[in-house]
């Protein structure tokens, strides 16, 4: 009987739905993509000449020895996790903020007007500069959120678009009124003392990873404890589901925007007042880039966010030694985040489904 | 009318990346898969361009296939992640963009591309064409890419809508199952159709280098694949709309540059934004009217499963 | 009880089928005989579905072998499937809307040219509609003709193809009587003429008059082949669920105030699909309203505009207590006592990758019960669910935080009715709140709907089995092509209404 009895099945493979996975499974699944991500990424820097016991120097034992590696570490991290934070935001509504780096530029704009201004007494200057640059940010994206909400129009591009108006409109400021009159190059002028996100202390670290924690912590409560929250995750879940029980989709997704703009902003305001003291042409490039692929990885989770930006800055910072000391472009950093994210995508192939092979 | 000419003159060599571009879209986006990563494909078919000429000689036809197959080999990675394993196509898109940026930074830099000229393709000799007054400058002087261009529309349209293969193209975008139901191998029209389409955006990105620009330098492309991306929503997924649109968008693009010529004064930057703002706009009034919307192949960026339950 | 033939078309022996632990066919033996029309018969999940998904190629079972004309086949696929005669008409047609007939038969045959020989196959297609009798017209896109019309291009396809086998997969479900008669004629004739032909369907009565074979299945097993005729109903039925069950439901004897008025709706839409037209009608307290009708007759829109997830023309909604809502948005008419069982309970009532527990407590969080905007009570939101699972007799939650996409449909439809019943509402509509339900949930969702219109609710019932319709309401409207052509108080004759509905 069992010799008739197979005689239907399929030779090959096949594809078969998983029952959901644990979190456990699913966590161990993450762990594993992103350290083949990593393998991946070394290999290609390995075939450019570095040498494995380089990598492990650059990117594990100077970044844990080194007291001053650690706090580039964590200042890097911080506009990452903001960057994260925006993105995130924005798409538990399902909007894909792909203009971050434009909303970080107007951020920038706005707060970068305040300081070269003077505008406000000095103490209360810093926080006007976090407000403007927050608003700055919202400025940038009410357009596409408008378009999106009233003609449905594709924000992933809209977005994008806006990012390339942002970019020449810097340029325009740069090499126009805002050149920096002391040294006649292509960005503004110093910040002030009193325009500088305050040092905690320790090394060079400042302000600016007490207001991307704070951030997280706001952000946090927001996902997961707050009403909107909960309004938040029946969105994402199926729009259809939160029309259909009153949920007013237009207004959360304006709320939502405006917060995502908003925290773009901030981003881009904790690079030029906490790492840069001006308004550099490249001071956002990679971060949109980055905090969409940061809050994928993270799956939408603040304290996710958190973990993954440290992992990210310190690729950064890692990237930057390689190309000092080994004349890798600085390219290879988002080349490395790129292949940690397809991994980590494609490795939800198996999370979902169970491959079955019979020959 | 010296400018009218001049002007129209230059529309071809404009219009032709974008023809090219949105091409390669449609044929991708017909069979149901949604190509956010255009930007990518566009950016290593331009180095590829770019690095055959300065690395094996000066080949330009040469260039233009191996930068429309470089587009297709990083096409068939992107295929290979929305078809068969089945990532979200949106995340996978945007990851074949990033993925592109990067690795088109690095290998230029190791190959050491950047920022060398080259002679690349220059405009086609037609002879005693070229002497006619109006045409001939407008019609023909310009480069061989553009001829095939219209070539391959022609080729598309017959095969999209004459060729058992091309209505199964379709089918497969609007209704896969029904495909599936009829014996056609789902996966495998989506595969090739994203090899195809890939194919011209690498050949729309080598254009950019080989004919235009005639060098290389990191993010040459600057949104170009946006603009295509644009430009699909425009069209209707239609290709003579496709064509149609890349003409008007040529238009605009070669007519920026001469606005100055005219005493047109804007700030440089202000030109500059001029493509992106006018996509912006573009895609505006495409939404306005309905029909656009619900033109999208309706299974668009939806995968496939057959052995699912319910 | 049946004849033995050893020369069967088909046979499928001792086939099993799972997906993941559940059994979906548990060694079922099903043999086809040459030119014989044989009912496949059971409840929803029985495992009819499966059975023919097996045959056509589109699961590949577990175990089990298929043999055609005596020969041991492989199927690997539909298109084998195809080779070997087999044709499929699914339930929900596998066309491509905007293509016309034509190139939706030409997709199915594998052609070397498609555009040279689209004259050819046009010919063979008039020449087999006019062998049967069918009327198609063949160059309009397929999304713009009837349903009885598009599925006369599914069956084109499979004849065309040259299938000798062919399985309709509930053909009837979306067609009025008069068509499923016409249908039944074509498919007496292609019987007679040679093909075997599969009748998939849980309608008892279209088995009974329609085929020469019924086979029952039941949980995944094949229960019994029998001759029509030789077993009564009361006996058929048992072999199908297993018992005997019979709703017999009181109609309402205290109606109380007008609770909602209707006047005057109009909905436009574009390309020509169906609106809603001077749509009048009220609901008293304590009534069922039932609207019967054709699917795609204008349910759906009716049904959104009245919750305000659709934006009518003109008209007005007034409901007692609260005068003109007509203006009031979804959340504002939530609040007023409005609460909705949508037909696609999958794609509109729940968000499968959500918890029980969020899919059940989100009304009473948005309503604001369950803690304030600062924070959501977690242990009340637990807590509420746990009441109602027990209160709704919901199967299958092994915990809260399971997604809802787990539950089966009858279940999924209990946290659907639990979680909108979880206010005491004033107004109830429900569309199809029985569709692919087995028939015990189907009677428990009557049962609820029959206790709200007790508690004093209007309750609005638009669904396209008439059956329904007729066994629970007091006033009966008949919906057609965007308009309510006709209306009845109960008890009320079943062919007027039929015949309302097709007019």
């Amino acid at each position: 009987m069992s010799s008739t009895s197979n005689i239907n099945k399929r030779k090959g493979v096949k594809l078969e739905v998983r029952d959901p996975m644990s979190f456990t499974n699913k966590f161990i699944v993450l762990i594993l993509s992103i350290f083949t991500g990593l393998f991946i990424s070394f290999v290609i820097l390995i075939l450019s000449g570095v040498s494995g016991s380089a990598l492990w120097k650059e990117f594990v034992v100077y970044i844990i020895t080194s007291e001053k590696n650690l706090s580039s570490v964590l200042i890097q991290a911080s506009p990452f996790v903001v960057a994260g934070l925006a993105a995130a935001v924005a798409f538990r509504a399902r909007f894909w903020n792909i203009g971050i780096e434009g909303q970080m530029i107007f951020g920038t704009i706005a707060a970068t007007y305040i300081a070269i201004n003077d505008v406000g007494p000095e103490p209360t200057r810093l926080l006007l500069m976090f407000i403007a640059a927050g608003f700055g940010g919202v400025f940038w994206i009410l357009l596409p959120a408008f378009l999106k909400i009233k003609l449905d129009v594709n924000e992933i591009i809209s977005t994008l678009l806006m990012n390339y108006i942002a970019f020449n409109f810097l340029l325009h400021l740069l090499y126009g009124s805002w050149r920096d009159p002391s040294t006649g190059f292509p960005n503004s002028e110093q910040y002030d003392v009193s325009e500088i996100l305050p040092l905690l202390g320790w090394q060079s670290l400042n302000f600016s990873s007490v207001i991307a924690v704070f951030l997280v912590i706001i952000i946090f409560w927001l996902f997961m404890s707050s009403r909107f929250g909960f309004v938040l995750n029946v969105l994402h879940a199926s729009s259809n589901m939160a029309r259909y029980m009153g949920i007013r989709v237009s207004l959360v997704i304006l709320i939502v925007t405006i917060v995502s703009g908003f925290l773009s902003g901030i981003c881009g305001f904790l690079v030029s007042s906490g790492i840069e003291s001006r308004m550099t042409q490249s001071f956002f490039i990679g971060f949109g880039f980055s905090g969409i692929l940061i809050s994928f990885l993270a799956r939408d989770n603040p304290i996710g966010i958190l973990v993954v930006s440290l992992l990210f800055a310190t690729l950064v910072i890692g990237g930057q030694s390689l190309q000092v000391f080994y004349q890798i472009p600085f390219a290879m950093v988002q080349l490395m985040q790129a292949i940690i994210v397809m991994c980590v995508a494609a490795s939800e192939f198996f999370i979902r489904y169970r491959l079955i092979f019979s020959l | 009318m010296d400018f009218l000419i001049f002007w129209l003159s230059n529309v071809p060599g404009f219009a032709t990346p974008f023809a090219l571009g949105v091409l390669g879209m449609i044929i991708c986006e017909r069979s149901g898969v949604l190509n956010l990563g255009a930007e990518g494909f566009v950016l290593v078919g331009a180095m590829s361009g770019a690095g055959v000429l300065i690395s094996v000689g000066d080949l330009p036809l040469f260039a233009l296939v191996i930068a429309g197959l470089s587009g297709s080999l990083f096409g068939l990675l992107f295929g290979f992640l929305v078809t068969i394993l089945r990532v979200n196509q949106v995340i996978a898109g945007l990851i074949m963009v990033f993925l592109a940026q990067g690795l088109t930074s690095l290998l230029s830099r190791n190959m050491d591309w950047v920022n060398k000229p080259f002679e690349g393709l220059s405009k086609l000799n037609t002879g005693i064409f070229s002497e006619i007054p109006i045409i001939g400058p407008i019609i023909f002087q310009q480069d061989l890419l553009v001829y095939c261009t219209l070539l391959f529309y022609l080729v598309a349209f017959y095969f999209i809508y004459r060729t058992s293969i091309g209505l199964r193209l379709r089918a497969v975008g609007e209704n896969p199952e029904a495909v599936d139901a009829a014996g056609g191998d789902v996966i495998l029209l989506r595969l090739l159709a994203v090899i195809i389409g890939t194919f011209f955006l690498g050949l729309a990105g080598g254009y950019f280098t080989v004919v235009v620009s005639k060098i290389w330098v990191d993010g040459i492309s600057g949104g170009r694949g946006w603009i295509i991306i644009a430009l699909v929503i425009f069209a209707r997924w239609q290709l003579s709309r496709a064509l149609l649109g890349a003409v008007i968008f040529g238009c605009i693009e070669a007519l920026i540059p001469r606005l100055a010529a005219i005493g047109f004064q804007l700030p440089q930057y202000f030109v500059l934004m001029m493509p992106y703002a006018i996509t912006l706009l573009v895609m505006v009034w495409s939404n306005l009217n309905p029909k656009n919307i619900t033109a999208a192949p309706s299974s668009l960026g939806r995968p496939f499963l057959r052995e699912e339950r319910n | 009880m049946v004849k033995i033939n050893q020369n069967y078309k088909i046979k499928m022996e001792k086939i099993t089928k799972s997906f993941g632990d559940f059994l979906a066919l548990d060694d079922v033996t099903f043999n086809l005989d040459h030119g014989e029309v044989h009912a496949l018969l059971g409840e929803n999940g029985a495992g009819k579905s499966s059975l023919m998904n097996v045959l056509s190629g589109i699961y590949a079972p577990d175990h089990g072998a298929i043999s055609i004309d005596g020969k041991v086949v492989k199927i690997n696929g539909p298109s084998d499937a195809r080779f070997l005669g087999i044709g499929m008409v699914h339930q929900h047609f596998r066309l491509v809307k905007s293509f016309n007939a034509l190139d939706n038969i030409a997709l199915t045959i594998n052609q070397t040219s498609y555009y040279s020989e689209k004259d050819n196959l046009r010919h063979k297609i008039l020449k087999k509609m006019d062998e049967i009798g069918f009327d198609l017209d063949l160059d309009s896109p397929v999304g713009l003709l009837s349903v009885a019309e598009q599925q006369r291009v599914e069956i084109l396809k499979v004849l065309i193809a040259g299938a000798s086998i062919i399985i309709l997969d509930e053909p009837t479900a979306v067609l009025t009587d008069e068509e499923s008669k016409g249908l039944f004629k074509i498919i007496r004739f292609l019987a007679s003429s040679g093909t075997s032909v599969v009748l998939v369907t849980h309608k008892l009565k279209e088995a009974k008059e329609f085929s020469d074979k019924i086979s029952v299945l039941r949980n995944g097993k094949l229960v019994d082949t029998i001759i029509p005729g030789k077993l009564d109903d009361e006996a058929l039925i048992k072999l199908i669920v297993g018992e005997v069950f019979a709703e017999k439901p009181q109609l309402s004897k205290n109606f109380g105030e007008e609770k909602i008025v209707i006047s005057d709706l109009n909905l436009h839409r574009s390309n020509h699909a169906i609106g809603l037209t001077d749509i009048n009608f009220k609901i008293r307290e304590g009534e069922i309203y039932g609207i019967a009708g054709v699917g795609g007759n204008g349910q759906a829109e009716l049904s959104t505009v009245l919750m305000g997830l659709t934006k009518l023309n003109s008209g007005s909604i007034k409901l007692a207590g609260y005068g003109d809502i007509t203006k009031f948005r979804t959340d504002q008419r939530r609040k007023c006592g409005l609460v909705f069982i949508p037909a696609d309970r999958q794609k509109y009532a729940l968000a499968g990758e959500l918890s029980v527990a969020d899919n059940y407590a989100v009304a009473a969080i948005l309503r604001g019960d369950l803690g304030s905007w600062m924070g959501v009570k977690k242990l009340g939101k637990q807590l509420s669910t746990v009441e109602a699972i027990e209160e709704f007799d919901i199967y299958g939650v092994q915990r809260l935080n399971q997604n809802a996409a787990l539950l089966s449909g009858g279940n999924a439809q209990k946290l659907v009715i639990a979680r909108e019943f979880s206010s005491k509402p004033s107004v109830v509509i429900a569309h199809s709140p029985s569709r692919g339900l087995d028939i015990k949930a189907a009677a428990f969702v009557h049962r609820q709907l029959l206790a709200a219109r007790d508690a004093g609710a209007a309750v609005l019932l638009l669904s396209e089995d008439l059956d329904e319709i007729m066994l629970l309401s007091d006033t009966i409207g008949v919906i057609n092509r965007g308009r309510i052509t006709a209306e009845f108080a109960s008890p009320a004759d079943r062919q007027i209404i039929g015949k309302a509905m097709v007019n």
